[in-house]
């Protein structure tokens, strides 16, 4: 049954009775689906942001989303984590299960959910008064955790999944900002994955950086893919083209097409997404 | 939807166009030089012999205008979906149109090697492979520019006929062989001849496979010969129409 939610008053969602998402399994033998997305409606006010959309994103995958400036596909990004209930008048119809538990539901507190499900931005933003150590372990503080020990470890340990502990081990003690640009964006991503998220969602991640920190970002995707769920926003084709399992389409705040990569990029189903992705509109 | 008939990019239509004319010339020189080849056997021309021989450079040529072309295409604009298999596609064609043009040259070797000895009546018996080796190019190259998937599946099957009309012409061919052995060696240039023909069918039904790959994504290679419907078949997923490939206008003289 469909479901409207006001964000606005969103504020009396249940204070945060632990979230009740059942773990996933570690290497579990079927692949299951991380997202089923079903009818999904999304305004901005008047403005009709998304419109019924419905499509799974099976785990420990990568999904990209296309689509000209303007088509939802930021805003169907940011209703996986319920980050768009940020925007104020925003509303949404429909239902998102997160292995299988409604995301939505009265009872899940969205802060919770955010930590589940990670985010990552276009333009990095380390906390400008913390150091690297600081800004990867403060999802872990603000959740309570103050073993030293064990920060440290996590730390180190994102730090080498996002693939910038040899760059940075001697200089933990300088402010994040301090790095380059794709430095700060791997940084970012090691603070998303410290609080040991599911879900990785990025939203142009590599769209502020030089080639050869897009790839380095891009290599980092594919290697945290073999552990996390991956959702990627990009306005570059052939980074989606490069990096994602699967692709979706977004125009117009619906969704056009979603298959393969690699059918998609070679064989579209529909016309709109053949002259999208060949260049012949947008 | 804004007019979708062209690329944003002006430079990527001129780019593909180009590729395309490149290739439809290389196919018209490639349709003479085999017309030609075997036109100088029956007609017993040596200048004829002499022009589809030299004629094979300019080919040559063209196919490495083709590839340049399709490698500046790729790495300027990174195609994607059926620009993408076009581009592939015209680069596959070329390469399959520079061997057909090999086999006329070779047949033109022969010819001009059999114009010098008295005239064998049996060449006649390699007009019906010839006849049928040229429809099938003239096809096929329809099928290219038409974006007619019926016509290019066809192909194969039509091939495998040629492989048959090849292997009758070689056992009469033996036959007089044994009559007459002290024109051995003329009979062996026409078994080769024929032979030369049955390989340019052979490259013409490579060019059906990439034909269909460029129309419908489908890769029909080592599939044999497909059944009547198979066009519907591979087209039936697919809401794209299919794109035929985009042939400027010569310009006015």
């Amino acid at each position: 049954m469909e479901r409207i939610q006001d964000i606005e008053s969103a504020s009396t969602v249940a204070p945060a009775a632990a979230f009740p998402l059942k773990a996933s399994a570690p290497h579990a033998p079927a692949q299951r689906n991380a997202f089923e997305v079903t009818t999904l409606n999304v305004w901005y006010g008047q403005k009709h942001a998304v419109q019924d959309c419905t499509l799974n994103i099976p785990e420990r995958t990568i999904t990209a989303i296309i689509g000209p400036s303007g088509c939802g596909k930021s805003t169907f990004l940011r209703c996986l984590n319920r980050m768009h209930e940020l925007v104020p008048r925003a509303r949404i119809a429909g239902t998102i299960r997160f292995f299988g538990q409604d995301l939505y539901a009265p009872q899940i507190d969205p802060a919770v959910v955010r930590r589940r499900i990670g985010m990552v931005f276009q333009k990095s933003n380390p906390f400008p008064t913390m150091s690297i150590a600081e800004n990867v372990t403060v999802g872990l503080r603000l959740n309570g955790i103050g073993n030293r020990a064990y920060l440290r470890e996590r730390m180190e340990q994102s730090l080498r999944m996002a693939a910038l502990w040899d760059e940075v081990k001697d200089d933990l003690g300088k402010p994040g900002v301090s790095l380059s640009g794709g430095q700060q964006q791997r940084l970012c991503i090691a603070r998303a994955i410290a609080t040991q998220p599911e879900v990785l969602l990025m939203d142009e991640p590599a769209s502020a950086l030089d080639p050869i920190a897009t790839m380095k970002v891009e290599e980092l995707i594919h290697q945290l893919s073999r552990d996390y769920t991956i959702v990627i926003v990009t306005h570059n084709m052939q980074q989606a083209s490069r990096v994602s399992d699967k692709t979706a389409f977004f125009y117009l705040g619906r969704l056009i097409e979603y298959n393969d990569t690699e059918k998609l990029f070679t064989r579209p189903r529909e016309k709109q997404t053949e002259d999208y992705i060949s260049g012949r509109f947008g | 939807m804004a007019d979708t008939s062209r690329h944003i990019l002006g430079t990527y239509d001129a780019a593909i166009s180009a590729l395309q004319n490149d290739l439809l010339m290389m196919a018209s020189l490639c349709e003479r030089n085999l017309r030609n080849s075997l036109g100088c056997l029956l007609n017993r021309d040596e200048d004829l012999c002499n022009v589809t021989i030299a004629d094979d450079e300019e080919i040559d040529q063209l196919e490495k205008q083709v590839d340049k072309n399709g490698i500046d295409l790729l790495r300027r604009f990174q195609p994607v979906a059926s620009d993408l298999r076009h581009v592939v596609a015209a680069m596959k064609l070329s390469g399959n149109l520079e061997r057909i043009a090999d086999q006329a040259v070779n047949i033109a070797r022969k010819a001009r090697k059999l114009n010098r000895a008295p005239l064998l009546t049996e060449v006649s018996f390699l007009e019906p492979i010839y006849r049928e080796v040229t429809t099938m190019l003239s096809d096929v190259l329809h099928a290219y520019t038409e974006a007619n998937i019926d016509l290019a599946i066809g192909i194969p099957a039509r091939d495998k006929k040629l492989d048959a009309m090849n292997h009758e012409i070689t056992e009469k061919l033996t036959v007089q062989m044994t009559k007459f052995p002290d024109r051995i060696t003329e009979y062996l240039d026409l078994v080769f001849i024929a032979r030369h023909l049955e390989r340019a069918g052979d490259h013409v039904k490579n060019m059906a496979e990439d034909v269909v790959f460029a129309i419908a994504a489908e890769d029909i290679r080592h599939m044999g010969a497909l059944r009547p419907g198979s066009a519907a078949d591979l087209l039936g997923e697919k809401a794209v129409e299919p794109v035929p490939a985009r042939i400027e206008e010569p310009p006015a003289a």
